[in-house]
C-alpha cells in the first residue's frame, strides 16, 4: 500500500470531480533578494487518472514550479488573501500531509524525470535505477533486494540499455541517460509520472523516440502523466494542453 | 541502505575524501604514539623500582640502624612479603685507571638476599648468551664469543659473588658499576655493548692502548667518606677495588652512578661495622625539684658493643603490587613490624614515628606525579591540535555538499527524508573516520614497536636525539601499545570525523529539494 492509498483513508473527501490529481488555488512566490518574484498566482488543475496533460508555456511561466510542487518537492503559499493552496492526489492533500508522508508519497506514488537527467555520477546504470527502490525501501531493501534487481533489469531492457548495464552516466550519451532516468522514475511502480522538459536537452530524433517510449511506458502501465514542455510538438501528444502564462492557467 | 551505496562509493571517487582520512590517520596515531610513549614511561618509572630496590625501602640514611638481621627475619614471617635485604647507601667517589673521577651512589650489598628482593643477577650484563640479540644480525656481540683467561661464565659467577681472583686466583671482594659508569662501553645500534680501548698513560709517560672491559686486569679506587655520631665526616676511606661485573638496570640514571660493593666491605669502609667501641659514658642526677632526672656528661667513657648498621632494608613483595592500594597495604605491614621492632630496641634504633619507610612510588613522587601531568597536558595538546582534523573534516565536507547539492536534490526528488541525507553524510564521515582510525592504529603500532631503531636511526641519520637517557632516565624508549588505549583513540578517531561530518550533514538535510536541483 502506498503513501497516498492509506491517506485516502483517512481523509474521506474528495473535491467534485477528482479522478486523478486536483490543484486548487495554487500560489508561489520566490524571494530574490529583496524583490518578491510571484511564479504562480491561483493556478486550478485536475487531471483524471490515466490522463497525460502536456503544461505547455514560455521560459518563466511557472510550469517546472508547478511539476515541482505537484511532485511534493515544494510546498505552495498561501494566497494573498490568506486562502490555502490545495493539490491533492487519489484524494489525499498533499498540502497537509507531514515531511515523512511527502517523501513517500515522491518515492511511492510518484516518477520523476527531469530536462537535465540528474543521475548519480559515480553510480553505474544498474545502481542509478536501484537506487530509487534502496531510498523506498530503506532497512527493507535487504528483503526486497532480489525483486529489486529483478524489476530494474526488466526495466533497463525495456528502456534499450540492457548492454549499458555496468556503465556510468558519463559513459552514456544524453538520449540513454535520460532513458537511464525514465527506468529510474519507474523502479517503484508509481501510479504517475511528472516529467520536466524531458526532451529539452535531446535533439529531435533522439527526443522523439523518448517520447515515444513515456507514451509506451505510460500505455502499458495506465501511468497518469504530466509533462512539462515548452514544445508544441510534444504536447500534440498529450490528450490535453494547459497553457500557462505569467503564473496562471491560460487555457485548459 | 543507499547510504551505504553512496559512502563507498563517495570515499573512493574524489581525493579530497582520501586526504581527510590521512588527516584522521596522522592525528589517531599521533595521540597514540604520545601516550604509549608516556604511559610506557610512567610504567617503567614506578616498575624500576623493583628492579633496583624492591617494593618497600625501610631507610635511616647516613646514620644507618642496628639490629637489621632481627627486623628481616620479621619481615620475612610476613605473608605478604618475599623476601628482604640489607643495604647500606653513601656517597662516594670512583677514580678509573685512566686518571678520571666520578661521583657515585655506593650500594653495600648481600648480592644473595639482594637478588631476592630486586632483579640483580637478571641485570648483570657480562654473561654467557646463546642467540644474539633480535637486530645483531652479524653476531658481534662480544658476549657471543669467548673471552681470554676466563669465561663469561665465570665473570656472570663473579658478579654474583661480587668477587673476583686476583693474580694468584685468591678471590678478592670487588664492585659490579653500572654498565654506562665506566663510559668505555659503546652501546650498538644494534642492541649490545661494546667495550672500546683508551690510551693508559704509563709511569714512563708514554700511552699505552688498553681495552677497558670492565676495566681488563685493573680495578677502580673507591672512595668513601665515614661519618660519627653527630654525622661528622671522619676520613676518607680509599680501597682498591676490582670490578668484578657491570650491571644494565634499563634507568639510565641508575646505570650511570650506582655501584655495588659488598655489604660488608661497605660496613668496614664506612664504620658501620659491628664493633667495640669507646664512648663517653653519661652520668644522671636529680633536678633541683628532686623529681625529674638530668643527664650530664661526666668526662668518664666505656667500652660498648656497637651492632653492625645498614642504612636501608629492602623489602619485596610476593605476587604483583603494581597497584597503588596493594603497595600500601604493604606498607602498613612493614610499617607494624616496624613499630613492634622499634618497641623492642627501643632507644637503639630510630622510633617508628622518625624512620622513613615508603614505597618506591612514594619516594619517587614528586617526579611520578610531573611525568603524570606531563602525559596529561601532553595529552591533552596533542588532542586539541588532532581538533585540526575534526575542522579539516568539516571544511572538505562543507564543500563536498556544495558540490554533490544535486545529487541530494536527486535522493530528495526520488523520496529520501531529511534525515536519510543527514545519515548518508554521517555515515560518511564515520567511514573516513574508520578509514583513517584504522590506518591510524596501524601507523601507531608499527611506529611504537619500533621507536626505538627509528629513534637510532633518526640520531645516526640526521643527529636528532629525542629521548634523551639523561632527562628520561631509561635508555630504551617505551614501546608497547596497550590495548585498552588503543581502542580509546581510535573510538575518539572515528566520533572526531562523524562530529566534522555533523554540520555540513545538517546543512544537507535542511536543504530544500527544489533548491538542490535547482542548484548550479
Amino acid at each position: 500500500m502506498n503513501a497516498v492509498s492509506s491517506s485516502t483513508a483517512q481523509t474521506g473527501t474528495r473535491p467534485d470531480g477528482a479522478g486523478g490529481l486536483v490543484v486548487r488555488n495554487l500560489h508561489k512566490t520566490y524571494s530574490l533578494g529583496r524583490v518578491k518574484v510571484p511564479v504562480l498566482r491561483g493556478v486550478d488543475l485536475q487531471l483524471g487518472e490515466g490522463e497525460f496533460v502536456a503544461i505547455l508555456g514560455a521560459s518563466g511561466s511557472g510550469k517546472s514550479t508547478l511539476l515541482h510542487l505537484i511532485g511534493g518537492l515544494d510546498r505552495p503559499d498561501r494566497s494573498p488573501e490568506g486562502k490555502d493552496a490545495l493539490i491533492e492526489y487519489r484524494g489525499a492533500a498533499l498540502t497537509r500531509m507531514s515531511a515523512t508522508r511527502l517523501d513517500s508519497y515522491r518515492a511511492a506514488d510518484t516518477g520523476f524525470v527531469f530536462q537535465f537527467y540528474h543521475l548519480l555520477p559515480e553510480l553505474t546504470v544498474l545502481e542509478n535505477v536501484m537506487i530509487a527502490s534502496m531510498v523506498r525501501w530503506g532497512f527493507g531493501y535487504i528483503s526486497h533486494r532480489a525483486n529489486a534487481l529483478r524489476d530494474a533489469k526488466q526495466l533497463i531492457e525495456q528502456v534499450g540499455l540492457g548492454h549499458r548495464i555496468n556503465h556510468r552516466p558519463a559513459e552514456l550519451s544524453g538520449g540513454e541517460r535520460q532513458r537511464v532516468a525514465i527506468a529510474r522514475s519507474l523502479i517503484n511502480g508509481p501510479s504517475m509520472l511528472l516529467a520536466d522538459e524531458p526532451t529539452g536537452n535531446l535533439d529531435r530524433n533522439t527526443g522523439a523516440a523518448i517520447l515515444d517510449m513515456l507514451l509506451a511506458i505510460r500505455a502499458s502501465r495506465s501511468l497518469t502523466m504530466l509533462v512539462v514542455t515548452h514544445d508544441e510538438h510534444t504536447a500534440s501528444r498529450a490528450d490535453r494542453v494547459v497553457r500557462l502564462a505569467d503564473g496562471l492557467v491560460v487555457k485548459g | 541502505m543507499y547510504q551505504l551505496l553512496l559512502t563507498r562509493r563517495y570515499l573512493f571517487s574524489k581525493i579530497m575524501p582520501l586526504l581527510a582520512a590521512v588527516a584522521v590517520l596522522l592525528c589517531t596515531a599521533m595521540v597514540l604514539v604520545v601516550w604509549s610513549v608516556m604511559n610506557g614511561f610512567l610504567g617503567m618509572l614506578i616498575g624500576s623500582g623493583r628492579t633496583m630496590t624492591g617494593d618497600v625501602v625501610v631507610r635511616w640514611p647516613n646514620a644507618g640502624f642496628a639490629y637489621y638481621d632481627e627486623l628481616i627475619s620479621d619481615l620475612v614471617k610476613l605473608p605478604e612479603v618475599e623476601a628482604a635485604s640489607p643495604m647500606i647507601e653513601s656517597f662516594g667517589l670512583v677514580a678509573f685507571p685512566d686518571g678520571r673521577k666520578v661521583t657515585v651512589t655506593a650500594r653495600g650489598i648481600v648480592p644473595e638476599s639482594f637478588s631476592a628482593v630486586t632483579s640483580y643477577y637478571d641485570i648483570l650484563h657480562w654473561r654467557p648468551i646463546d642467540k644474539p640479540m633480535p637486530k645483531d644480525k652479524d653476531k658481534e656481540d662480544p658476549r657471543l664469543h669467548g673471552i681470554g683467561g676466563t669465561t663469561w661464565a665465570q665473570i656472570l659467577d663473579n658478579g654474583k659473588k661480587l668477587q673476583r681472583p686476583d693474580a694468584q686466583g685468591q678471590m678478592k671482594p670487588a664492585v659490579v658499576m653500572g654498565i654506562e659508569m665506566s663510559r668505555w662501553n659503546w652501546r650498538s645500534p644494534n642492541g649490545f655493548y661494546e667495550p672500546g680501548t683508551s690510551g693508559l698513560k704509563m709511569p714512563d709517560g708514554s700511552t699505552k692502548m688498553v681495552d677497558n672491559f670492565m676495566p681488563r686486569d685493573s680495578s677502580v679506587l673507591l672512595n668513601l667518606v665515614p661519618l660519627d655520631s653527630s654525622g661528622k665526616a671522619v676520613e676518607m676511606v680509599t680501597r682498591s677495588m676490582p670490578v668484578a661485573n657491570e650491571f644494565q638496570s634499563g634507568l639510565f640514571e641508575v646505570d650511570e652512578r650506582v655501584l655495588l660493593m659488598p655489604l660488608s666491605v661497605a660496613q668496614d669502609m664506612l664504620k658501620m661495622n659491628a664493633a667495640k667501641r669507646v664512648v663517653k659514658k653519661a652520668g644522671a642526677k636529680a633536678a633541683q625539684d628532686g623529681k625529674a632526672v638530668e643527664s650530664f656528661d661526666d668526662g668518664s667513657e666505656e667500652l660498648v658493643d656497637d651492632p653492625a648498621r645498614v642504612t636501608d632494608v629492602l623489602v619485596r613483595a610476593k605476587g604483583d603490587v603494581s597497584t597503588t592500594a596493594s603497595s600500601l597495604a604493604l606498607l602498613a605491614k612493614v610499617e607494624g613490624v616496624y613499630e613492634a621492632f622499634a618497641l623492642r630496641h627501643k632507644g637503639k634504633v630510630p622510633g617508628s614515628g622518625s624512620i622513613s619507610i615508603m614505597t618506591w612510588e612514594q619516594q619517587n613522587a614528586t617526579m611520578i606525579s610531573a611525568v603524570k601531568k606531563e602525559t596529561v597536558l601532553l595529552l591533552v595538546l596533542f588532542m586539541i591540535i588532532s581538533l585540526v582534523a575534526v575542522f579539516l573534516i568539516l571544511a572538505i565536507f562543507w564543500s563536498m555538499v556544495a558540490e554533490k547539492t544535486k545529487d541530494i536534490g536527486v535522493l530528495r526528488a526520488v523520496g529520501a527524508g531529511s534525515t536519510g541525507v543527514a545519515a548518508l553524510w554521517v555515515s560518511y564521515g564515520l567511514a573516513i573516520g574508520l578509514v583513517g582510525s584504522s590506518l591510524g592504529l596501524g601507523l601507531a603500532y608499527v611506529v611504537v614497536t619500533n621507536i626505538n631503531p627509528i629513534h637510532d636511526w633518526l640520531g645516526r641519520a640526521l643527529g636528532i636525539v629525542i629521548w634523551d637517557p639523561r632527562i628520561y632516565y631509561f635508555i630504551n624508549i617505551p614501546n608497547k601499545v596497550e590495548p585498552d588505549k588503543a581502542l580509546m583513540v581510535f573510538v575518539a578517531g572515528v566520533m572526531s570525523s562523524a562530529l566534522g561530518a555533523l554540520v555540513p550533514a545538517a546543512r544537507a538535510a535542511w536543504m530544500r529539494p527544489v533548491r538542490a536541483l535547482r542548484f548550479e
